[in-house]
């Protein structure tokens, strides 16, 4: 019977749009790019990897950059991975996040002050100042699988203690080991991993940043090390200086790590330093590769 | 009986599970964007394990340990996500054990640090070791803070260290107005250090919000040396403590309450260390929420299950001590205003028994979210796993393996 036919064609069609629309539109995963200092992408571009090198590297699912101006405050900037987690991290869509140097201080203080408060659910479609528009509904904090982080400088930088970096800067003076690790509470992550890269190819700036470093960032900090700054961490086999130990296991010496920080990677071969060129390079290289093989 | 006809049960069923099987394919496939090309530098495998880089596979899989090993990589780590939170996650964010807040339990402590001295033209002397020490980095309107310096060679041996200069001045955007300084007396101390104590609100700094930088030349050696001191400086008081702190068990915790009057709105952080009668930190309690202005409450939580878990349990009557926390402004900088700090003890519980203390796990919308995503992407990792290798071996799903849970 002919209008008995069309309703069940229609029924068909239908579950079959709704499951697309549930499965590609409604459930998405996001991979979300927070830079480190000076500037690159535009903000509020998602699109924009100028920061990071070509485009068209993978560098894990549905990536997205979170362009920050990297020169300005952390708490002037934190509103800019706030609007990207709005949008790329809330309702059916979860993210997965790479931070670098100073993203991971930009992101660590977004947790720690915003990680539990009411975020609107959003359309994950960003308008020119990467903004979404609301979708309806309202959630506590974002959804997050994990974060991987490249020379994390949420310990802050001995360079910017001494002076090597411009100190009109904003983003210098909270990069300021004592005012960096003052800043928020870097064990409140709202428990989302974040895993940690360190670079060791560091020659330059030796004689100023304990240690190891890349060249930026001395490995208490990239390390996620707890408590005061200063102290030296190195690879095995170093007998004048404490081992930066793997996962979460306290440091040769005693030192601890952050809760909910655990070192996957320490550049055992000094092989990497802490500059990306443009082109995924160093210690961000490292990182890309795990995201790739895991932000899927 | 026509191909469409809705009549026979069995073949709509069939149908419809087509549909979805198709729906699912196309939607998988959809999201399979970045696809894992190699790239020529790929990471070596150094302080490699199950979480860090793995080899990346060809498009064609050709390797087929790589994607074996990368498998087996993902089923380990979403697992350990999975487990690592559920386990985590029996007590609620704001209510937490000392143990895993190591930095935050003593917050008066100095900030002390060491560093090679920095002399002119951007030089260090990895010889000569400068230690500092100031008693805070953060300044409530009305506080002061202590700094220290001394210098010692590498085997740890004090040196002769004169303070020659020491200024404080507020650092402002570039262009603006240069901010007020002031001079800051440094004087030697018994134990040969440098010490001086600088009260912002004593002075012509007394308005200023923001980071006050205080710079201090001294001599050690023959040789010029410079230290910066930040603090980051208060200008007024957006909420005060008033009235008596107070004890309640709630539905969940023990809560500790301390009334404010809240000046300003907005959202307040607050955090608390709780010690139990010996005065052994057991548990970090944290506020932040968004208060009006007037008369309000900030509620300082120790969640039940957390006393009752702990093993040994915690000496009682437990202590509440060293409340801080600030108004924070979104997207400003400065970002807060400061609490006044309430040093030492704040109030000391009553609750001499767990008896009548709630035994929960904590429950809420975003645990069951985190739970079931995390739960979801482990069945997917394992299924992937047992698609690639039927004879691979699936770890338990059991969070039980040991150090699994960091």
């Amino acid at each position: 019977m002919k209008h008995r036919r069309i309703p069940y064609a229609l029924y068909v069609l239908g579950t079959l749009c709704l499951l697309l629309a549930t499965t590609v539109a409604g459930a998405t995963n996001y991979t979300l790019w927070i830079n480190g200092r000076s500037s690159g992408g535009a903000p509020g571009n998602y699109s924009d990897f100028r920061y990071w090198g070509p485009a068209a590297i993978p560098a894990g699912i549905n990536k997205q950059a979170v362009n920050w101006d990297g020169r300005s405050s952390i708490a002037s900037q934190s509103g800019r991975v706030r609007d990207a987690l709005d949008c790329f991290c809330t309702g059916q869509n979860w993210c997965y996040i790479a931070a670098y140097s100073a993203g991971d201080l930009l992101l660590g203080y977004t947790l720690a002050n915003y990680g539990g408060s009411a975020r609107t659910v959003t359309n994950a479609s960003a308008n020119a100042s990467g903004v979404c528009a609301a979708s309806g509904g309202v959630q506590t904090g974002w959804n997050l699988k994990w974060v991987r982080v490249a020379a994390g400088a949420s310990g802050g930088s001995e360079l910017a203690n001494a002076g090597a970096w411009t100190t009109s800067e904003p983003l210098v003076q909270d990069l300021k080991t004592s005012t960096a690790r003052a800043m928020y509470n870097h064990n409140d992550t709202r428990n989302v991993w974040f895993y940690r890269y360190a670079g060791a190819r560091g020659t330059a700036y030796s004689f100023l940043l304990p240690g190891q470093d890349d060249e930026v960032v001395a490995y208490h900090s990239s390390g996620g090390v707890a408590g005061n700054a200063g102290r030296s961490l190195c690879n095995p086999g170093d007998w004048l200086c404490d081992d930066l130990r793997l996962g979460t296991a306290p440091n040769q010496g005693g030192s601890v790590k952050w809760s909910w920080h655990s070192v996957v990677f320490r550049d055992d071969g000094e092989r990497f330093n802490h500059y990306g060129d443009g082109n995924w390079a160093g210690i961000i290289g490292v990182v890309r590769d795990a995201m790739v093989d895991t932000a899927n | 009986m026509t191909r469409w006809s809705i009549r026979p049960t069995r073949r709509r069923l069939v149908w419809l599970a087509l549909v979805v099987a198709g729906a699912l394919v196309v939607g998988l496939f959809w999201h399979q964007d970045d696809p894992a090309l190699p790239l020529a530098a790929s990471a070596p495998p150094a302080g490699l394990h199950f979480l860090g880089p793995v080899p990346v596979v060809t498009p064609a899989g050709e390797d087929r340990t790589a994607r074996r090993r990368q498998l087996a990589g993902q089923v380990r780590l979403t697992q350990h996500t999975y487990c690592s939170y559920l386990q985590h996650t029996r007590y609620p964010h704001a209510s937490r054990p000392a143990a895993q807040h190591p930095d935050q339990l003593y917050p008066n402590q100095p900030v002390r640090e060491s560093n090679p001295m920095r002399v002119a033209g951007g030089d260090s002397d990895p010889g000569v070791l400068v230690q500092t020490a100031q008693s805070r980095v953060y300044l409530a309107a009305g506080e002061t803070v202590e700094f220290s310096l001394r210098a010692v060679d590498a085997r740890g041996a004090a040196l002769p260290l004169v303070v020659t200069r020491a200024l404080a001045q507020g650092m402002v955007a570039q262009g603006a107005r240069p901010a007020p300084s002031v001079t800051l007396a440094f004087s030697q101390d018994d134990g040969g250090n440098w010490r001086a104590t600088f009260a912002p609100h004593a002075g012509v700094l007394a308005g200023f919000h923001g980071t006050i930088r205080s710079e201090v030349r001294f001599s050690t050696g023959g040789r010029s040396g410079m230290v910066l001191f930040d603090v980051i400086h208060s200008p007024e008081l957006p909420a005060v403590w008033t009235g008596a702190p107070h004890e309640a068990i709630g539905p969940d915790a023990l809560e500790f309450t301390l009334p404010l009057d809240v000046r300003l709105p907005g959202r307040y952080v607050v955090s608390g260390r709780i010690d139990d009668a010996l005065g052994r930190p057991f548990a970090l309690a944290s506020f932040n929420e968004l208060l009006g202005q007037g008369t309000q409450s900030v509620a300082l939580r120790v969640h039940g299950k957390l006393l009752h878990d702990a093993d040994p349990g915690p000496a009682l009557p437990l202590v509440l001590r060293d409340v801080e926390g600030y108004l924070l402004s979104e997207n400003a900088d400065p970002d807060r205003l400061l609490l006044a700090r309430r040093e030492g003890p704040v109030l000391v519980s009553r609750t001499l028994s767990l008896s009548g203390v709630p035994d929960s796990e904590w429950q809420s919308e975003e645990r069951s979210r985190y739970l079931a995503e995390y739960a979801k992407d482990r069945a997917a990792a394992r299924e992937r796993l047992a698609a690639f290798d039927p004879a691979a071996t699936l770890p338990p799903l059991a969070c039980s393996e040991p150090g699994l849970v960091q």
